[in-house]
């Protein structure tokens, strides 16, 4: 009866863990496809790079977390702001941006992993930051260490805050004018090449945290930048772009499919069953679930 | 008449000695090629294996500093595979017709490796692996390829003879990554748990994809298995380490076939006291005085002490060193001298032997991890093991 316990909870810890950290992640991401029409497709490799530049200024550089960490939110918004400078802005205009976006963004996620094999993946194959808390708590019956549970705590509350800001700070609400209708936002009075920007320095802000929270929660390698990449495109549409909220719920429906299929199928069915969850939403709502 | 006579004997005499000097110079020539071993180093200096090809590099460089000391014995040409199959077979194919190399090596990776040895047999290039325990490479009817690490079938094996040193008739656990090596890893596990009377309770292997492991850790745990082994991919094996820990499991109880230094530190200080298996430890009693010159010099170089996998390819330049005189007269006597070597390894004094498809002597040292700190860790030694290729149906086991 114990061992069933402990297995319940753990799907539980599994699925709400890796749901709020991948929606996190995706959020970042659906706020820039929601507002610019800018399928990041290097948001993944951001993501990566996050965690790998907190894990180099902890390890090798000696730096401790609160200062490492906003030194990594500024370092990715350093690279999206000069690369708005000097590619993204010149596409705002166009009609057909997303795969001009695309093609661009996909190329620089080549460079970005280029970069990170380079630098990184001279010094070591894997990178473990070092535990923010030690020791562990107790879902009960279930034990939890207390860094996952730290990364837990801070991903829900980006989330939190993230939402709260789309609905209560005019900010926000002009993002959310941009998300609807650009055209019409134009009208009220919105400066829509500003709210780009704001867009994309939130969406990457997001992004980053997302990036070191899960070198925190887990261990990262040079590959799980792609793996990212596939899985948070998959929220974003399915969520509905531009959605946080839709986000995080297809995020937490991706980590407890993945958490439920483990009870009773191989891994691999378990890792892929999130798909299936996904088309089947699809099914349900052809747009999104929050689309606009 | 005469003065004709007198000419043409000048010019006869003239030529005969430029023929002479010439024929003198080309065996000059001859003689100082023959002393240099020219060897074609295809290895992952970029792409996913980065990482472990420099390391490698850095490693044989190393060795070559100390084998060339007294004059040119080895020169390796390097050639980066990029981590891609059909990449390190264009280099061995370079390295083969434009750099003539009469050997080719280097390379740190099972399917880098699988893709050279093809072109190396059917083009009787010989071809010397320092990295790479896919089965495979020294299948039966192999005649080029010789590989210096033992194959991963025999890994398998180690562990469940550990196993069973440990607790006989101990029940284990497996959770484990899916990629070739460790296919075959767990071939020899099985194969031997099950003559050796080790029941294994659950056998839960992940997509190289996966990310987490709470649900099935859990489930693990459950069934109470005397010991866990952990094999994840990459980044992986730390995250399914740090939560068996988590989840209860002792240190004691986990096992890892292989262990490298970035690896090993990875697992983090919550792993002191669990086991892993190794060909190389900076940590080993039986290092020679060449093995901690090594492993300073490495640290100093590198600052980590070198695993297994730098330690092959600083023994396999050494090694080269040493049959370089007989092998550089061409590619039929360095297949020859390396059929027949007789040799130890420099570091450790392990015999370097191969049987008639190539495959390495048998032997695994199995370690305890005693503590882990930012960049080193400590080890002790608990048990080794030697054992011939024969020992097992290891071509028969193998995916």
């Amino acid at each position: 009866m114990d061992g069933y316990l402990v297995v319940a909870a753990s799907v539980i810890v599994s699925g709400v863990l890796v749901g709020t950290i991948y929606a996190v992640v995706a959020a970042g991401l659906s706020l820039i496809h929601g507002t610019i029409l800018m399928p990041q497709a290097s948001n993944g490799q951001i993501f990566l790079g996050a965690g790998l530049v907190l894990w180099w200024l902890q390890t090798q550089a000696g730096w401790p977390l609160w200062l490492a960490v906003p030194a990594v939110i500024a370092a990715g918004l350093a690279l999206v702001f000069s690369l708005e400078l000097l590619v993204f802005r010149r596409f705002y205009a166009r009609a057909d941006r997303s795969i001009t976006y695309l093609v661009v963004t996909l190329g620089l996620a080549q460079m970005l992993s280029g970069l990170y094999i380079g630098a990184f993946g001279r010094i070591s194959d894997t990178f473990s930051v070092p535990p923010p808390a030690r020791g562990y708590a107790f879902i009960d019956p279930t034990p939890v260490s207390n860094a996952r549970l730290l990364a837990f705590t801070a991903a829900a509350t980006v989330l939190c805050a993230l939402i709260a800001f789309l609905r209560l700070h005019r900010f926000g609400r002009a993002l959310r004018a941009v998300f609807q209708n650009r055209d019409v936002a134009r009208l009220r009075g919105i400066d829509i090449i500003s709210t780009y920007r704001l867009a994309l320095g939130l969406g990457t802000a997001v992004t980053t945290v997302g990036g070191m929270l899960y070198a925190v929660a887990f261990t990262l390698d040079l590959t799980v930048g792609w793996t990212m990449t596939l899985i948070t495109f998959s929220i974003m549409i399915v969520g509905g772009p531009g959605s946080v909220l839709g986000a995080l719920c297809v995020g937490l429906v991706f980590g407890f499919t993945q958490a439920i299929v483990s009870v009773f199928a191989d891994p691999t069915i378990a890792t892929f069953a999130y798909l299936l969850a996904m088309l089947a939403m699809l099914f349900l709502r052809p747009n999104g679930l929050f689309s606009r | 008449m005469t003065t004709n006579v007198r000419k043409a004997t000048g010019r006869v005499i003239a030529t005969g000695a430029s023929v002479a000097l010439l024929a003198v110079a080309s065996i000059g020539i001859e003689a100082s090629a023959a002393a240099t071993l020219r060897v074609g180093w295809n290895s992952e200096l970029s792409g996913a294996w980065t990482f472990t090809g420099g390391a490698c590099l850095d490693a044989a460089k190393l060795a070559l500093d100390e084998v060339n000391a007294n004059g040119k014995r080895v020169e390796l040409v390097i050639q980066d595979n990029q981590t891609n199959p059909a990449q390190a077979a264009a280099a061995a194919r370079l390295l083969d017709a434009q750099e003539k190399v009469t050997l080719i090596s280097g390379t740190t990776n099972s399917d880098t490796s699988l893709a050279i040895y093809g072109f190396a047999e059917d083009n009787h290039l010989p071809f010397l692996v320092p990295v790479a325990a896919f089965p495979r490479l020294t299948k039966p009817g192999t005649r080029e390829t010789f590989r210096m690490e033992p194959d991963a079938v025999g890994w398998g094996y180690v562990a469940a003879k550990f196993f069973k040193s440990l607790k006989p008739n101990a029940t284990i656990g497996i959770m484990s990554s899916d990629f070739a090596v460790n296919r075959a890893i767990l071939a020899g596990l099985k194969y031997q748990a099950e003559k050796d009377g080790l029941k294994i309770v659950s056998e839960i292997v992940f997509p190289q994809t996966a990310t987490d492991a709470t649900v099935q850790v859990a489930q693990m745990k459950a069934l109470h298995p005397d010991f866990v082994y952990v094999a994840g991919a990459s980044a992986f094996d730390a995250t399914l380490t740090h939560q068996l820990i988590d989840f209860g499991f002792k240190p004691e109880q986990l096992y890892h076939p292989f262990g490298a230094p970035k690896q090993i530190l990875a697992w983090g200080e919550s792993s002191a006291g669990s086991y892993y298996g190794t060909f190389f430890d900076h940590n080993l009693p039986n290092l020679t005085e060449n093995g901690r010159r090594f492993v300073d010099a490495f640290r100093k170089a590198k600052g980590y002490s070198p695993g297994y996998q730098e330690n092959f390819c600083y023994a396999t330049v050494h090694f080269l060193g040493e049959i370089a005189d007989k092998a550089s007269a061409g590619r039929d006597q360095a297949r020859e001298v390396l059929r027949g070597a007789d040799s130890k390894e420099i570091t450790t004094g392990v015999p370097i032997q191969f049987d008639e498809s190539g495959a390495r002597t048998e032997y695994m040292y199995v370690m305890q991890l005693k503590s882990v700190g930012k960049d080193d860790f400590t080890a002790t030694k608990s048990s080794y093991l030697e054992w011939s290729a024969k020992t097992l149906p290891i071509y028969d086991l193998a995916p």
